[in-house]
């Protein structure tokens, strides 16, 4: 995307995801009491209800659930369609997260990505996602 | 919920003019449709004892209207915040206080300059404010035209449907709003015309988005009694349901293809003591066409899967037969519950379905928002 990133405003609860992901560690929470992992970071687990938990690294991997190309230019700056994709993380089969496409076709319904980095700087990096392997 | 069925009524309706520019402020707006709908039924703002809204810092509070109309001592009111998945439940929630005997007589509006002053995801507002931006808008996915084409494109994906089906519910709805005066917009379309529109978000045309529009409806909800005596056929409240939907947050249902009203709508019905075959006509929230499509399979009108040649076929259950969000105008879902009450008591003119008894009217299902909201409405 050719547009400036809008900075996420993050809060209590995202800061240290933030603060991973800038670092380029790709983490989501896993629970101490039954093991769920969970995305976005909050302090109560919605299967066991309690608020013990650790960061879990896993593999920026994935798999395409949709996709779309937005050329309405929502992003002051925009100038070029670009593409957003839904995509369902391999190890943590309850969490979707959203990124840009870094592939040279389209996407595929189903398809395994892999997460990458993009520095925006020292304190935010982005997560984008393109094929695997 | 037997205690609650056919206890309340709908007894007046008011609009403003529909536009792209009001010239003037929400609460203006909100006003003059409240004394229509007053008017409407026979009644005074004196009568008035309860005012419902739903906002998202876009429009006039019930604590700013109600002093406006020389409301001063409201025993029951609501300012809901949320947009188009709360809009029948603002109407549900008046009716319960109607039930319950907390009020009599409540209005229930929505006010908007949707396109002059705060569009929807666009410019003249900021971002808003909910966990899950953070994690969309540095992607440059902030838009509800956006999100919802997102969710179109994994129905396609799994099920086939195809940007036809889209188009030509585009079409059809159209044709309604032709048959409308209120309507914005009254030209025919023809599936070519989809098909030439701009993209916006693929899979979304220009002719998938609904309208953006200045405008403000209301609604007069009182007891069914008090409705009995008052100048306009009266429409039971049959049944309100309220429900989730889907969420960013991990754990909540894995396939977006199947939205929150699937769950909501048996107790709907059952409320109601109707299925979808007693359904004489269906104004159903249609931000973007594929928000009616998906609604179609998920009120039980079709099988999962078959909402788009469902939608495309123009067969079964009259749909949005104002012309909807895509083409009467938007107005949050207030105005598609305004057109139910229209033919219910059949005074929709051209665009009446012949012998309309119940009509369904349901709420954004639960995208975006993880929340939703329907009614059903019934011939007095
Ligand atoms: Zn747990």
């Amino acid at each position: 995307m050719s547009a400036e990133a809008i900075r996420p405003v993050t809060d209590r609860d995202s800061a240290p995801w933030w603060e991973r992901t800038a670092r380029h560690e790709f983490a989501v929470q896993e629970c101490e009491t039954c093991g769920t992992l969970r995305f976005p970071a909050r302090a109560y687990c919605h299967r066991c209800r309690t608020p013990r938990w650790r960061w879990r690294q896993i593999e920026p991997v994935g798999r395409i659930e949709s996709w779309i190309v937005s050329h309405q230019p929502f992003l002051p700056g925009a100038r070029e369609p670009y593409v957003v994709v839904r995509v369902r993380l391999a190890e943590a089969l309850e969490c979707v997260v959203y990124g840009n496409w870094r592939g040279d076709g389209p996407p595929e319904d189903g398809q395994l990505v892999r997460g990458s980095f993009t520095a925006v700087d020292e304190a935010l990096s982005l997560v984008d996602w393109g094929p695997a392997g | 919920m037997a205690g609650f069925r056919d206890r309340t009524a709908i007894a007046g309706v008011g609009y403003t003019r529909f536009s792209r520019n009001s010239g003037v402020s929400t609460l203006t707006l909100a006003c003059e449709a409240i004394m229509a709908a007053l008017e409407d039924a026979g009644l005074s703002a004196d009568d008035v004892d309860g005012l419902a809204t739903h906002r998202v810092g876009d429009s006039a509070a019930p604590s700013v209207v109600g002093p406006a109309l020389g409301i001063h001592e409201p025993v029951w009111h609501l300012d809901q915040f949320g947009g188009g998945s709360v809009s029948h439940a603002v109407i549900g929630q008046a009716a319960l206080a109607v039930a319950a005997g907390v009020a009599e007589t409540v209005v229930c509006y929505r006010a908007i300059n949707a396109r002059s002053e705060f569009r929807m995801g666009g410019t003249g507002r900021g971002l808003p404010v909910s966990p899950e931006v953070q994690y969309q808008a540095p992607y440059g996915y902030v838009a509800p035209p956006q999100q919802y084409a997102m969710f179109a494109r994994a129905h396609m994906s799994k099920y086939g449907t195809k940007e036809e089906h889209f188009g030509q519910l585009a079409v059809r709805q159209r044709a309604s709003a032709v048959k409308n005066p209120r309507a914005l917009m009254r030209t025919p379309i023809t599936l070519d015309d989809y098909l030439a529109g701009r993209w916006i978000a693929e899979p979304f045309r220009l002719l998938d988005c609904c309208l953006e529009t200045d405008g403000a409806c209301a609604l007069v909800v009182t007891t069914a009694e008090r409705a009995a005596g008052l100048r306009r056929t009266p429409v039971l409240i049959s049944a309100a349901a309220w429900g989730g939907g889907d969420s960013f947050l991990s754990g909540g249902n894995p396939d977006v293809t199947v939205t929150a009203a699937a769950e909501m709508a048996p107790r709907l019905y059952r409320q109601a003591g109707v299925g979808p075959a007693e359904i004489d006509v269906a104004e159903i929230y249609d931000c973007f066409t594929y928000s009616v499509v998906v609604q179609l399979e998920d009120y039980g009108f079709c099988a999962k899967g078959e909402g788009g040649p469902y939608a495309a076929s123009g067969e079964g259950v009259p749909v949005n037969t104002h012309g909807g969000f895509l083409s009467e105008g938007y107005v949050h879902g207030i105005n598609h519950v305004a057109e139910a009450v229209s033919q219910l008591r059949g005074d929709a003119g051209d665009r009446q379905v012949d012998g309309a008894e119940v009509a369904l009217s349901t709420a954004q299902p639960g995208y975006i928002l993880p929340a939703t909201s329907a009614l059903i409405l019934r011939k007095g």
